[in-house]
């Protein structure tokens, strides 16, 4: 199965989506949680399509400590994020009419890590568990 | 059973009921339920699943083409559920600053203390609220060892921390003056150079600065762009303005201040106000300077304490006990 | 708590027209919508205050602004239509007696 999707355009972001159900709905997620990873999987495309211009987003299955997981891993190479800590607060994304922003994909799924250097491109790794 | 089973269960009655014949009860029962899911951050897009779920276990009669709407309905509750979740932590955090700007007002309480001095010619009051949680108000008692007591009344231009923040750094510089240096016109200027070095270009203070002599009786005043004062003549018992003229501290660096004088007799009273008392507006506009005498004169037998507190009040209860701007009222009276 | 800012360009002088409060929540708008106009070398600007039913300490500190920005540009700043109440407020502060206040001559100084 391939895994990622690369992002170049809206439609590619439709397509992102449709991988992240796929595979929700293999590993056995609810319908609430299948949303709740489109969405999350929606804006990380949206950011890449939106400022970085082009990138990749990968689903796979993932396991740690018997938890069978969902894992979304976000990959660009455009100008990064200034102020990670500004990008990640409340508030800052979603008065600008950006969507939920870093802090509600956050809010989506169980982990959450980025690492961004301006100049060189943001990486997001995603991950959601089966409970 | 687990919670969330719990709440389905408790959907699922619900719904069964009202499907049943609509009674009012069912929709009381929504409410309540809501309530608790939300007191238990069940965000929106749960409850449309808990919808369709107990749809289908009610075995309710309905067009199975209808299912895959739900799907629409949920996805579109998403961002609602995100924006819920967002609210809740912002909730969390607002509560957190309020608390750390109570700390802040305490210390701004401790730090711009002042104590009224205690001289036997003179009966002094003074009250200061602020309209927010900080004051950008401020008044300042000092007195010398010739027994000459000195008041400062200021003004900071806006409200709040920014005022707040730089009202520490006028005390700050008054702690700092040469000491026996009270003449008013000289204190306003050292302060005037030390405004307009260190603030903001668009940030000014007012001030009123006094001496009491208590030798001669005699008050001496400069103001820079303050509120004037009132005089009470006891013998005339009439009113009349402190007039003293001078620019906003901060805006020019080499002003120069005019002290005025005026010989205070027993009985005479000095009153000195932020303009948060003569701006003081209700709903019909501001009040007039003689309503502000009328309250005054009202009270002006009293201590001068218990007069700055009652004129407080009446003013307070004319507002609707919603203070626009600082207030800061501050009354001498030579008693002998 | 509304204001409303007008600015005219002509060839002399920049006119600010203002309508309404000038309070804590109207004038950081004030202060945007005219500070750039201070920052031009040798700006005349021309404040219209004839509407203006209410001001506070505040609104005096975006004048302060406006007139030392001018000041260090070569600009000038003119005030006209100030109503009673407003006069009382910039003879209190001294800001009359430094500021162009309700002269009344038009076309720039």
């Amino acid at each position: 199965m391939d895994s990622c999707v690369k992002i170049t355009n809206e439609w590619d972001i439709v397509a992102a989506r449709q991988l992240g159900r796929n595979v929700a709905k293999d590993l056995g997620f609810g319908t609430v949680d299948q949303a709740r990873i489109t969405t999350a999987i929606s804006e990380l495309a949206r950011n890449i399509y939106l400022y970085a211009g082009q990138g990749q987003v990968c689903i796979e299955k993932t396991e740690a400590a018997g938890k069978v997981g969902l894992i979304i891993i976000s990959e660009d190479q455009g100008p990064g994020i200034q102020d990670l800590r500004k990008a990640m607060e409340d508030g800052f994304s979603t008065s600008g009419g950006l969507g939920a922003g870093l802090p509600g994909v956050k809010r989506l799924v169980d982990e959450f890590t980025i690492d961004s250097t301006p100049g060189e491109g943001t990486l997001i790794r995603a991950i959601k568990w089966l409970r | 059973m687990e919670f969330r089973e719990v709440m389905q269960e408790k959907y699922k009655e619900i719904l069964e009921s009202y499907m049943k014949d609509q009674n009012e009860q069912a929709l009381y029962l929504s409410q309540k339920f809501s309530r608790k899911s939300i007191e238990h951050k069940i965000s929106p897009e749960e409850i449309i699943s808990l919808h369709k779920t107990a749809l289908l276990d009610l075995g309710i009669e309905f067009s199975e083409a209808m299912l895959p709407s739900f799907d629409i309905l949920l996805e579109v509750m998403m961002a609602y559920g995100l924006a819920y979740r967002e609210h809740q932590n912002l909730r969390t955090i607002q509560q957190e600053l309020k608390s750390e700007i109570e700390v802040a007002a305490n210390m701004q309480q401790t730090l711009l203390g002042t104590q009224v001095p205690d001289v036997d010619c003179l009966d002094i009051g003074a009250i200061s609220v602020p309209a927010r949680q900080m004051s950008g108000d401020y008044y300042h008692f000092v007195q010398d060892e010739q027994g000459a007591v000195s008041v400062a009344i200021a003004d900071v231009i806006g409200k709040g921390i920014p005022a707040a923040l730089c009202m520490s750094m006028i005390k700050y510089s008054m702690d700092s003056l040469p000491e026996g240096q009270y003449e008013p016109s000289q204190v306003l200027e050292s302060l005037n150079r030390v405004v307009e070095q260190n603030v903001d270009p668009t940030m000014f203070i007012t001030m009123f600065y006094g001496m009491y002599n208590t030798v001669n009786h005699t008050f001496y005043y400069s103001s820079a762009g303050h509120e004037p004062g009132f005089f009470y003549d006891h013998k005339t018992k009439d009113f009349k303005e402190l007039y003293a003229k001078g620019l906003l501290l901060g805006v020019s660096k080499k002003t120069k201040y005019r002290q005025f004088e005026k010989k205070v007799e027993v009985g005479d009273i000095i009153l000195l106000m932020s303009d948060g008392v003569t701006e003081c507006r209700t709903e019909e506009g501001f009040i007039e300077v003689d309503t502000l005498k009328g309250y005054i004169q009202k009270y002006i037998h009293l201590e001068a304490q218990e007069i700055a507190d009652k004129v407080y009040k009446e003013l307070e209860f004319l507002q609707g006990f919603q203070l626009r701007d600082d207030f800061t009222l501050i009354i001498l009276k030579r008693i002998k | 708590m509304n204001i409303t800012i007008d600015v005219k360009e002509t060839e002399l002088q920049t006119k600010v027209r203002i309508a309404g409060e000038i309070d804590a929540y109207t004038a950081p708008k004030l202060r945007e919508t005219v500070f750039p106009y201070t920052e031009r070398e040798t700006s005349n600007i021309v404040v219209d205050l004839s509407e203006v039913s209410y001001m506070d300490s505040t609104g005096l500190g975006v004048f302060v602004g406006l007139f030392k920005s001018l000041n260090a540009n070569g600009g000038t700043l003119q005030l006209i239509g100030l109503s009673e109440r407003l006069r009382r407020l910039f003879d209190i502060t001294g800001l009359a007696d430094i500021m162009n206040i309700n002269s009344e001559v038009e076309g720039g100084v």
